[in-house]
C-alpha cells in the first residue's frame, strides 16, 4: 500500500477542481453522463482525501484521542467534512447546481490551510485528555456546519431574489425550493449552535481542571481576558440568541430571514477563527514555556527511544 | 412495404369535420374488426385524438391497401356521413412521407402544442388495439415500434419536451417547485370556482396537493367544484383568515376589481407572521393589487408574468425543432435501409438457392457420366463448380447491397424478373 503514501494535496484538490469546473460547465450545456463524471471526481477527491488526512495530516484517534495536528490539519478536514456533504446534496438535490457555491468554499479551505497552516502545530499535550478531543471536534464540525448554513443561506437569497424579481429559470442553472434551502439553513443553525456550544463548554472545562505544570501564572492554561475566550463566548452568544430567538419568534425562522442569520453566523465565525489564528490558540506558540517543555520532552522520548533500539 | 396515412388534423381541417371522424376508445375495435371485413389482405391502426384522426394503412403487396377514395367512402360509411363532406379536408401521405409523419406525430412535432407529452401514449394506446385486433400484424409491428423508438429518442436527445407551455402547468409544475419542496403538506387556497381555477388545481393535485380549500362567491359553484376533487368549501366572509393559513393561492374569480387589496393584505401579513405565500393571480383584471408583491416572502405572480414564461418556453421548443427533424430524417432513412435489407435479404437467398439448385443438378449428371475419376478429382470439379456460381452471382449481388434504397430498389424486381424469383 505504498502508493497511499504518495497521494498528495494536489491529488484530491485537483479532483475538486475538475468538480468545480463540471459544476460551471453545467450552467452552459448539457450532457447526460456528467453527472456521473462529477460526482465520480467528488468521491475519488474524498477518498484521496481521507487517505492523506489520516496518512499526512497527523489525524489520528489513537490512546491518546483525536489529534488534527495543526491548522493544516483543522481546515483539511473541515474541506474534508464539506466535500462529504458535496456528495450527500448530489444526492439529494441532483438537478441543483449548489455544488457551485459549496466546491469553491471546499478549495478555499484546503488553499487556506496550505497557505497558513504548517506555521501553527497545535500543541500535542493538549490532545491528551478527552476533554481536548470533544473540543477540537465539536469546533470542527460546528465550523463546517455553520459553513454549510453560510452556502445555504446565500444560496437561499439567489434564488429568492431571482423568484421576487421574477427572473427565470435557466434549465441549466436550478437551484433547490426555498423551502428546502430554509430548513437546511434552520437545522444548519441549530446544529451548530449546539456543536459550538459542546466546543466552547469543553474548551472552560479544559482551563478549570488544567493540570498544574503547564499553567500560567493566573493558574489557566489561557487566562480570561484572552481574545479567544471572550470572541468564542460573543459567538456563542450570538448563536444561542438567534437560536432561542429562532425557536421563539416565528418570523425569524421564515423566509429570508434565516438565511440571513446564518450568513451572519458565519461571518462571526470566520471573525472568531481570524483572532484565534492570530493569537496562536492551541499552538505552542501561545505558551512559550510549554514549548520549551515540549520540545525538551520530546527530545528526551526520542532519546529513550533510540537508547530501547540499541539495547542501552 | 406499402404505407399510407389517411386522415384529419387541426393543421388542415375545420373543429366540425373533426368532430364528425372522431372515434372514441370503443368505437374503434368495432371500425378496425368491419375493416378487415372489407380489406383482408392489408394492416390498419386508427389514432384518434382531440386534434386528430388518422388512418395507418400498410400492406406487403402492391396494390392490397385501398385507395384514398375508397377508404374515405368506408370511413364516411361507417360514421354515417357523406363522403363528400369531408372529401376535401382529408390529407393523405404514402411510403417514406407517411413514416415521417408517423414518427412527427409520436414525436409531437405535428402537435398543436410542440412537445406535449400526451402524443405518444395515444399512439401506444392505437397501436395496442390494433395488434389486439388483428394478432398477426407484423408490418405494424415494425412501423410503430420505430415510430415510438424516434419518440423516445427525440425525447432523449432534444429539449423539446423539457420546458412547459400552459399557464397552469408552468404555474405548478415549474414555479410551485422552486418554493415548495412538496405541496401534500401545503395549504392550497383557490379563489374562483372557474375553468382555469379547475385546470390549475388539477395540477396542484398531480403534483401532490391534497389540502385545498375553494372560496367563491357562488358557493353552489364552490361546491361542485369542491366535490369533484374532495376538497373543503370556504366561506367568502373568511377570505382574510384563509389567506392567512395558506401556503398557495390560486386565484382566477371573475371579479371586475381587485377582491385583495393592500389594506387587507396588511392583515393578512400580521397574521401569517411573514410565512412564505406563493400566489398564483390567474385572473383578469387582477385579483390582488400589485403593491402585494413587494411584500417581504410573498411571491405573486400574474398571469402576464406565467404567459411570458410560457411563450419563453414556447420559443425554446421551438429551436430544437431543427434538430428533431434531423432525427426524424435519419431514422426514416435507416427505417427504409431496413426495409430494404430485409427485402432484398430473402430475393438474395431465394437468387443463390436457386443457383445451387441448378449447379448440383449438372453437377449430379456429369458425375454420372465420366468414369473412374477420383475423389480428389470430384472435390475439384465441385470446387470449380462453385466458383463459377459465385463469380456469376457476386456483381449482381454486389451491386443491390452497395446502391441506395431507391436505386437497389428498381435492381431488386428487376433481379426478380430476370430470374423469375417470387416474392
Amino acid at each position: 500500500m505504498n502508493w497511499l503514501q504518495n497521494i498528495s494535496i494536489t491529488c484530491f484538490a485537483a479532483s475538486y477542481a475538475v468538480v468545480f469546473f463540471l459544476e460551471i460547465s453545467r450552467v452552459f450545456f448539457d450532457v447526460s453522463f456528467r453527472k456521473y463524471v462529477r460526482v465520480g471526481f467528488a468521491a475519488a477527491g474524498l477518498f484521496a482525501h481521507t487517505v492523506f488526512l489520516i496518512l499526512q495530516g497527523k489525524l489520528v484517534l489513537g490512546s491518546t484521542g483525536l489529534w488534527l495536528g495543526s491548522w493544516f490539519g483543522w481546515c483539511l478536514a473541515t474541506a474534508w467534512i464539506l466535500a462529504l456533504a458535496y456528495i450527500w446534496i448530489s444526492a439529494r438535490q441532483p438537478k441543483s447546481v449548489i455544488g457551485l457555491f459549496l466546491v469553491p468554499l471546499i478549495l478555499g479551505l484546503i488553499g487556506l490551510g496550505v497557505g497558513f497552516g504548517h506555521e501553527n502545530q497545535f500543541s500535542p499535550m493538549r490532545a491528551k485528555s478527552i476533554w481536548n478531543m470533544v473540543h477540537g471536534s465539536a469546533l470542527l464540525l460546528g465550523t463546517a456546519i455553520v459553513a454549510l448554513g453560510f452556502v445555504f443561506g446565500v444560496v437561499y437569497v439567489v434564488q429568492s431574489r431571482r423568484l421576487k424579481h421574477k427572473s427565470p429559470q435557466s434549465r441549466h442553472f436550478r437551484l433547490p425550493s426555498l423551502e428546502w434551502l430554509q430548513k437546511s439553513s434552520e437545522y444548519s443553525l441549530i446544529i451548530s449552535t449546539f456543536l459550538l456550544a459542546i466546543g466552547l463548554v469543553s474548551g472552560i472545562a479544559i482551563n478549570w481542571t488544567n493540570p498544574a505544570d503547564d499553567t500560567l501564572s493566573s493558574g489557566r492554561i489561557i487566562a480570561w481576558s484572552n481574545p479567544v475566550i471572550w470572541s468564542s463566548g460573543i459567538l456563542f452568544s450570538w448563536l444561542l440568541i438567534v437560536s432561542v430567538f429562532n425557536f421563539c419568534y416565528q418570523p425569524s425562522r421564515q423566509g429570508r430571514k434565516v438565511a440571513y442569520l446564518v450568513i451572519a453566523s458565519f461571518l462571526f465565525l470566520v471573525l472568531e477563527l481570524a483572532i484565534v489564528w492570530w493569537v496562536g490558540h492551541a499552538t505552542s506558540d501561545s505558551n512559550p514555556d510549554v514549548a520549551q517543555r515540549i520540545e525538551i520532552q520530546s527530545v528526551s522520548e526520542e532519546l529513550h527511544s533510540v537508547a530501547g533500539r540499541l539495547k542501552i | 412495404m406499402n404505407l399510407q396515412v389517411i386522415g384529419c388534423s387541426h393543421h388542415q381541417s375545420s373543429v366540425a369535420t373533426r368532430e364528425q371522424l372522431a372515434f372514441t376508445q370503443q368505437q374503434i375495435k368495432p371500425f378496425l374488426n368491419n375493416y378487415y371485413s372489407k380489406f383482408p389482405n392489408s394492416e390498419v391502426v386508427l389514432l384518434s385524438t382531440c386534434n386528430r384522426t388518422e388512418f395507418y394503412t400498410v400492406a406487403n403487396k402492391p396494390n392490397s391497401v385501398p385507395g384514398k377514395s375508397e377508404l374515405i367512402e368506408f370511413i364516411a360509411e361507417q360514421r354515417g356521413i357523406a363522403a363528400t363532406d369531408i372529401n376535401s379536408e382529408i390529407f393523405i401521405h404514402q411510403d417514406r412521407q407517411a413514416v415521417e409523419h408517423l414518427f412527427s406525430v409520436a414525436s409531437s412535432l405535428d402537435s398543436m402544442v410542440v412537445g406535449e407529452a400526451q402524443i405518444l401514449s395515444q399512439v401506444k394506446q392505437a397501436y395496442k388495439l390494433a395488434v389486439e385486433t388483428n394478432q398477426t400484424a407484423a408490418l405494424i409491428h415494425r412501423v410503430f415500434q420505430s415510430a415510438i423508438r424516434v419518440a423516445r429518442r427525440i425525447s432523449n436527445e432534444t429539449e423539446i419536451h423539457t420546458n412547459r407551455v400552459s399557464v397552469p402547468s408552468v404555474a405548478i409544475g415549474v414555479l410551485a417547485k422552486q418554493i415548495f419542496e412538496r405541496l401534500d403538506n401545503k395549504k392550497i387556497l383557490i379563489l374562483g370556482a372557474g375553468e382555469m381555477a379547475e385546470e390549475t388545481l388539477r395540477y396542484a393535485i398531480h403534483e401532490g396537493g391534497k389540502d385545498f380549500t375553494i372560496i367563491n362567491r357562488s358557493i353552489e359553484n364552490a361546491k361542485q367544484l369542491a366535490a369533484k376533487f374532495d376538497g373543503r368549501v370556504g366561506d367568502w366572509a373568511e377570505l382574510e383568515k384563509e389567506l392567512a393559513a395558506a401556503d398557495l393561492v390560486i386565484s382566477a374569480t371573475g371579479a371586475t376589481k381587485a377582491v385583495v387589496n393592500s389594506d387587507q393584505f396588511d392583515r393578512v401579513e400580521e397574521m401569517r407572521k411573514q410565512k412564505p405565500i406563493f400566489i398564483l393571480d390567474l385572473a383578469v383584471p387582477r385579483d390582488f393589487e400589485q403593491s402585494i408583491s413587494d411584500r417581504l416572502n410573498v411571491y405573486l405572480y400574474t398571469l402576464d408574468d406565467l404567459q411570458k414564461e410560457c411563450e419563453r418556453n414556447r420559443q425554446s421548443r421551438q429551436s430544437h425543432y431543427p434538430k428533431a427533424q434531423k432525427i426524424i430524417d435519419h431514422e426514416a432513412d435507416q427505417f427504409f435501409n431496413e426495409i430494404q435489407r430485409r427485402s432484398s435479404g430473402s430475393t438474395i437467398a431465394q437468387l443463390k438457392r436457386q443457383a445451387d439448385n441448378a449447379k448440383q443438378l449438372e453437377l449430379d449428371r456429369l458425375m454420372n457420366r465420366l468414369e473412374g475419376v477420383s475423389e480428389k478429382q470430384k472435390s475439384e470439379i465441385e470446387q470449380s463448380f462453385n466458383r463459377l456460381v459465385n463469380k456469376i452471382l457476386h456483381p449482381p449481388l454486389k451491386s443491390l447491397q452497395t446502391e441506395s434504397p431507391q436505386v437497389s430498389g428498381g435492381l431488386l424486381e428487376a433481379l426478380k424478373k430476370l430470374f423469375q424469383l417470387g416474392d
